[in-house]
């Protein structure tokens, strides 16, 4: 089933002196089942494409499927709260939206608002506090007495909660401790592997989309500009210098062999396939 | 959010604009307690062409004016139908449904609603026509001759101009706060009674939570930067107060004095 955008356009304040059109015309396909990176500069419009994936701003222009959904402009959108469980959204920074005395009934917030029964929404957020790594001794806490960090891990527990078949990922490691936030990632290509999920991730790390994602979405001004297959993306020297993107750190590796005379043959994006290559070459 | 006029500053460089905010204030002083000297319809007659012309100059729109008086209508109506329906003096003019109406609640409406929207018009050109920070400047100036009866002046302007600085930053933040519990399956519009409160508690916790954060932030940064409330300060922005500022104060004082001697005269 289709998760597409087809000549999408949105406009903040419109009519006024302040009127922003934020998305251009925006035409994608994410593709079901996969981990999707989405990346480009701030204010290229990447938060504000991923918010038309559960309705929260409706297009201006042009026409959204969200599986068996459609979101058309200046049509109201019937159903909301389905649509809310299908895609889950995780905002930058959610640890502002913690608000329940106890870090378990926080969680299950999400899950009773779509009409889970209360013991099973327990028993849910229970599962979901115990995957983003925080043990029984956090239940009964108040979110609000925890480091930053925990309350994003609390607040993305939330979301998961709500088991919903689409999670959307909002820079969810930004400001995250190196290994708070590699095991942040390993968790979402989990869900994906295991439990198929689709997941899209807006991000400004090359290392995490290198490591981590399938396809990447490239936006740029409102528009995207590009959707390829992650080896397809850094493999294009183009691209990455057209977007002034700092590569990641095996990509300077190969550049700077390749200043040096030694070319690689194939595609090595991994620290494996990367030395092997390199004893073949040397040997 | 964007159709709130009353209070919102439209940028220009009109003589209005150019004005010292000290002097736009006490001229908005004079002429709000000129409306208040009971010189009759004639002495309203003088406050309104004043107006007018103060818009005019300004160039603001009469729209503008009006939406900015949009939010107060219905207060207004209230005070008309009581008035109406309360005063019982003068000759009756109708019975309407068994009420029986006379002049006296006509005029003394009448005089209520011409009073409550002259001074929304005199202010709203205020705030319409002079930047925020340049009105708490005015205000800390005007307040100054009165640090001596401990009236802390620099302290009332910064704490306006902070409040003033941050309600762009909070409506934002209501607003991402909102969609973030939606995603979470909030519903604002639908859903009963207990769940809607549950709905407002999940958004007015976390805004106090990041207000409180925002405020110790902020007092933090302040600090650093060896702000100290009552030590002397210098200032960035200098008012001065030169001829034309002279000439529309004296102007304004005229009209006062003026509608004293025909309030006194009638």
């Amino acid at each position: 089933m289709p998760i597409s955008f087809k000549e999408v356009s949105y406009t903040y304040s419109p009519k006024t002196p302040f009127a922003y059109e934020a998305l251009k015309g925006v035409n994608v396909n994410f593709t079901e089942g996969k981990i999707t990176a989405i990346i480009g500069s701030t204010g290229s419009g990447k938060t504000t494409l991923v918010q038309h994936l559960n309705a929260l701003l409706l297009p201006s222009a042009g026409e959204i499927e969200v599986l068996d959904r459609k979101i058309k402009a200046n049509i109201p959108v019937k159903d909301l709260k389905s649509l809310r469980k299908m895609v889950g959204l995780v905002f930058q920074f959610p640890e502002y939206q913690l608000f329940e005395e106890t870090i378990l009934k926080d969680v299950c917030f999400g899950p009773l608002n779509f009409g889970i029964e209360p013991q099973e929404a327990i028993k849910i957020s229970k599962e979901m506090l115990r995957l983003v790594g925080l043990d029984e001794s956090y239940d009964e806490r108040s979110p609000l007495e925890l480091s930053g960090g925990q309350k994003r891990k609390v607040a993305i527990a939330g979301i998961l909660a709500i088991n919903p078949q689409i999670l959307v990922l909002d820079e969810p490691v930004a400001g995250l401790d190196p290994q708070s936030s590699k095991a942040m990632m390993k968790l979402f290509v989990e869900l994906n592997r295991r439990y198929n999920k689709t997941i899209l991730i807006v991000t400004h790390n090359m290392e995490h989309v290198l490591a981590y994602s399938d396809d990447v979405v490239v936006v740029d001004q409102g528009s995207v500009i590009r959707h390829v297959t992650k080896d397809e993306f850094f493999m294009d020297d183009d691209i990455l210098n057209e977007l002034k993107i700092a590569p990641p750190a095996i990509i300077n590796v190969k550049a700077m062999l390749k200043a040096k005379g030694i070319e690689l043959k194939g595609h090595h994006l991994d620290l494996e396939s990367l030395t092997d290559a390199i004893v073949k070459e040397i040997w | 959010m964007d159709s709130i006029a009353l209070g919102r500053y439209i940028p220009g460089t009109t003589l209005i604009h150019r004005l010292d905010p000290r002097i736009k204030i006490l001229s908005m002083l004079f002429l709000l307690i000129a409306i208040f000297i009971p010189a009759g319809f004639y002495g309203y007659l003088v406050i309104t062409i004043v107006s007018l012309l103060a818009l005019s100059l300004a160039k603001l729109r009469i729209g503008f004016v009006f939406k900015a008086l949009r939010p107060i209508m219905i207060m207004m109506i209230m005070l008309m139908v009581i008035n109406v329906l309360v005063v019982k003096t003068g000759y009756v003019i109708i019975t309407f449904l068994g009420f029986e109406i006379y002049s006296g609640a006509i005029y003394q409406t009448l005089y209520i609603f011409i009073r409550l929207v002259l001074m929304i018009v005199i202010t709203t050109i205020l705030t319409a026509t002079t930047k925020p920070l340049e009105l708490t400047l005015g205000i800390e100036d005007l307040l100054a001759p009165f640090v001596r009866f401990k009236v802390p002046a620099h302290e009332i302007a910064m704490m306006i101009s902070i409040a003033i600085r941050f309600i762009p930053t909070l409506i934002e933040e209501t607003q991402r706060i909102m969609k973030a519990q939606a995603s979470r399956g909030v519903d604002l519009k639908e859903g009963k009674f207990k769940e809607k409160i549950a709905a407002i508690l999940s958004l007015i916790v976390p805004l106090f939570v990041s207000s409180f954060q925002r405020a110790e932030d902020l007092a933090n940064a302040m600090e650093a930067r060896g702000y100290v409330p009552d030590a002397k300060r210098t200032r960035y922005k200098q008012l001065h107060v030169d001829t034309k500022d002279r000439i529309i104060l004296l102007f304004v004082i005229l009209i006062l004095v003026g509608l004293i001697k025909i309030a006194i005269f009638i």
